[in-house]
């Protein structure tokens, strides 16, 4: 399944966990270091090289937002957050302090492999963007500025342009929506999730995604949105 | 009593000086009238004219002015009226009689009068304090707590006497703590409380410039009064009046909160006890399904087959799913019962809750047709997303555990006026008029009994209420499409842009 091995660092406390994150990593081929301490974790990654970090954000010696802007502070591998449900805040905390995406605990492994799939694949397209996005019917051509779905050109206004890119660029994974509107709006209009709610409805329309079925853009319910798994 | 002659003599005094040149004003006057009337009436008959002004005097005033006025009125009737004039001799027996008469008019009339004062005094006294107690009753008998109570208390004390005026009352470890005050402030050591509490006295106990009242019932003493200051008897009684009525009622509102505390004591006892065996209930029915299940395939997983391996997992995975939403709700009551439930609101597009809801429930929505259609009316709405999802998942939930396998739901929504209707039909069995608004009180199916055809904690619908109620919305049961099955309809009000201030 794997080409090259990747690493893979898990950052659990839950004994568990470990157990069923290490055996279906390593049946999809990546190496798996872990460990249950923040303290561990953060001198593992130091000393090894590493492609992922999978972080459970209730660690026992540590705070997990303390451990993602320790481990910010000297590398840029991308970190999965794992966090209970229900508490919003602490994830747009963690996405703010670097996290790169999330999955709420209890998840089942399909998630996880999605969402790790979504962040290493992107970590390693980054530094060549592709020009050109195609996939489930959704077509971007970055260097001519076109748009279409299902083969029909669609007409996109500069903000819903610079918001489609923008979810395609990150590839799944999950934007804040301060995130969005400090892009697409810039940093004074940040608050303002009025203008991207109506946005991204306008978006939607034009795409023709159904809302309450969305072919390509999902809700992540008081966090923000992604570009669908399927389309990423 | 000693405290009332001393307060009342000066008083007394000062105005008596007054009435004394009243009361020779008055002479003046009437000799003037005399002097017009002599030209009219014979001089024995100026001495009726005389009289009538030592009348008007022991009337109006006392004894003292009246006798001053008589003696008065006899000597100028004398000087100017009787003969020989501007002389204070007497030449006739009869006039000596007039001096008699005058002196003894003056004093019966001025007795009388005197008398007459004090009633008027005493009489206005009481009725100021039966107004005061009035007023008093009247704003403490609709009282609902201690504290209006006292604040009633502190106002009326320290208004009737213009005095500072503190009330105590005991806390729980039995030391009197100020709780009220009215007045110029004053500072009350902790000391002096502490000897005024330790005194054991019906009179006040005095610790000048203090005066201390206990607020006693027949079993306790509840606290004190401290009326800062000089006070007369009268003020006492009218102070222990208003002690006395604050008790009746606060004993009142005592027992008013000591059965409610009860009441709340022994329904919080029935919940939790109906919630322990409710929540262990609906824990172990999936728990039996997963540790069966893996068990089986742990024995015996060799044998069987690619396809009842893959069910059996499928069973785990479905059981530990409900599992996880039964904790879910649990946690959410937890948070709607503490009160700590605080709402981030932010614009949410319905699409996007009724979407994510549906996704949640996936599996259990498997052989079910769902239909969703949410009109273009419907605007954004200002809520706590994540909540009003919860509140949809529930209904949902609901829904499918009522529906008949291939059975039908939908999801609708539309505004009304300046509210959002959210409609989510089922083809179940439907729901007996009687019982739509049972549903939603805690633990409904619980008390019905029969868990076995109801799994549920009963809680979803008590949860779903409380959150749309959070946001000033709420949830009623209705009749199905063609009076077949159950409409949930959640309604919320629409708050526009431009009706906040600031987002």
């Amino acid at each position: 399944m794997s080409k090259t091995s990747q690493t893979i660092l898990v950052v659990e406390d839950e004994a568990q966990i470990r157990k069923f994150l290490r055996i279906s990593l390593e049946a999809h081929g990546y190496t798996v270091l872990e460990t249950r301490s923040g303290e561990d974790g953060l001198s593992l990654s130091a000393k090894s090289q590493l492609h992922l970090v999978i972080l459970d954000l209730g660690l026992p010696d540590m705070d997990g937002q303390k451990f993602i802007r320790r481990f910010r502070e000297w590398s840029l591998t991308p970190i999965i957050v794992l966090s209970v449900r229900a508490s919003e805040v602490e994830k747009i905390q963690a996405l703010d302090a670097g996290a790169n995406d999330y999955v709420s605990k209890p998840f089942g492994i399909g998630e996880l492999m999605a969402r790790i799939r979504a962040v290493l694949r992107n970590t390693d397209e980054t530094l060549s963007t592709p020009m050109l996005f195609n996939s489930q019917g959704l077509r971007m051509d970055m260097a001519q500025r076109a748009v279409s779905v299902d083969d029909n050109p669609i007409h996109l206004s500069k903000k819903e342009y610079e918001l489609l890119r923008l979810l395609i660029v990150s590839r799944g994974q999950v934007i804040t929506h301060q995130q969005i509107l400090r892009e697409v709006w810039g940093p004074a209009q940040q608050y303002e999730t009025h203008y991207l709610r109506v946005l991204v409805g306008q978006l939607r329309q034009k795409l023709g995604d159904d809302p309450a079925r969305p072919r390509f853009i999902v809700t992540v319910q008081g966090v923000g949105y992604r570009l669908a798994l399927s389309a990423a | 009593m000693q405290h009332t002659t001393a307060t009342m003599e000066p008083k007394a005094g000062t105005s008596s000086l007054r009435v004394y040149a009243v009361a020779i004003g008055v002479v003046f006057v009437t000799v003037g009238l005399a002097f017009l009337a002599h030209k009219l009436m014979p001089h024995a008959s100026l001495s009726l004219l005389f009289l009538t002004g030592v009348l008007v005097i022991s009337v109006r005033t006392g004894l003292g002015p009246s006798l001053l006025a008589s003696i008065l009125s006899f000597l100028a009737y004398n000087f100017f009226f009787t003969p020989p004039y501007y002389t204070f001799e007497v030449a006739d027996d009869g006039d000596v009689a007039t001096l008699i008469f005058f002196l003894l008019m003056a004093a019966i009339t001025g007795n009388l009068a005197a008398r007459m004062h004090q009633e008027m005094d005493k009489r206005r006294t009481s009725l100021r304090r039966t107004s005061i107690l009035y007023e008093f009753t009247r704003r403490i008998s609709s009282a609902a707590g201690t504290d209006v109570v006292l604040d009633a208390l502190t106002d009326h004390l320290s208004q009737s006497m213009d005095k500072s005026v503190m009330v105590l009352l005991v806390n729980s470890g039995g030391i009197p703590i100020v709780r009220t005050s009215a007045g110029r402030p004053q500072t009350l050591d902790a000391d002096v409380i502490a000897t005024a509490w330790s005194l054991n006295s019906p009179d006040p106990i005095v610790i000048e410039p203090w005066h201390f009242l206990k607020l006693a019932t027949k079993a306790k003493t509840m606290g004190m009064v401290a009326i800062h200051g000089q006070i007369d008897a009268d003020q006492i009684d009218l102070a222990r009046s208003l002690c006395d009525q604050a008790i009746v009622v606060l004993e009142r509102t005592q027992l008013v909160a000591d059965l409610e505390q009860a009441r709340l004591v022994t329904e919080t006892e029935q919940l939790r006890s109906a919630l322990l065996s409710s929540v262990s209930h609906d824990l172990r029915t999936p728990l039996a399904s997963i540790i069966g299940s893996t068990s089986s395939l742990l024995e015996y997983g060799e044998s069987f087959s690619d396809e009842n391996r893959r069910e059996l997992l499928t069973t785990i995975l479905e059981e530990a799913q409900r599992l996880d939403r039964y904790i879910q709700n649990l946690l959410d009551m937890t948070r709607l019962g503490q009160g700590s439930l605080t709402l981030r609101r932010d614009w949410v597009d319905l699409h996007d809750i009724v979407s994510s809801s549906v996704t949640r429930l996936q599996n259990a929505l498997k052989g079910l047709v769902i239909d969703i259609n949410i009109s273009e009316t419907v605007p954004l709405m200002w809520v706590h997303g994540v909540l009003i999802e919860q509140a949809v998942v529930n209904l949902l939930d609901n829904a499918i555990r009522f529906s008949p396998a291939d059975g039908h739901i939908s999801i609708t929504a539309a505004a009304r006026g300046d509210k959002i209707d959210i409609n989510i039909c089922d083809g179940g069995p439907g729901i007996p008029e009687n019982d739509r608004e049972k549903i939603f009180d805690m633990f409904y199916t619980v008390r019905q009994g029969d868990m076995g055809t109801l799994h549920g904690t009963g809680l979803g619908l008590a949860i779903c209420r409380g959150m749309i109620a959070a946001h000033g919305g709420d949830v009623t049961a209705h009749d199905g499409h063609n009076n077949h099955g159950t409409c949930m309809r959640i309604t919320l009000p629409v708050i526009r842009p431009d009706e906040l201030s600031t987002a």
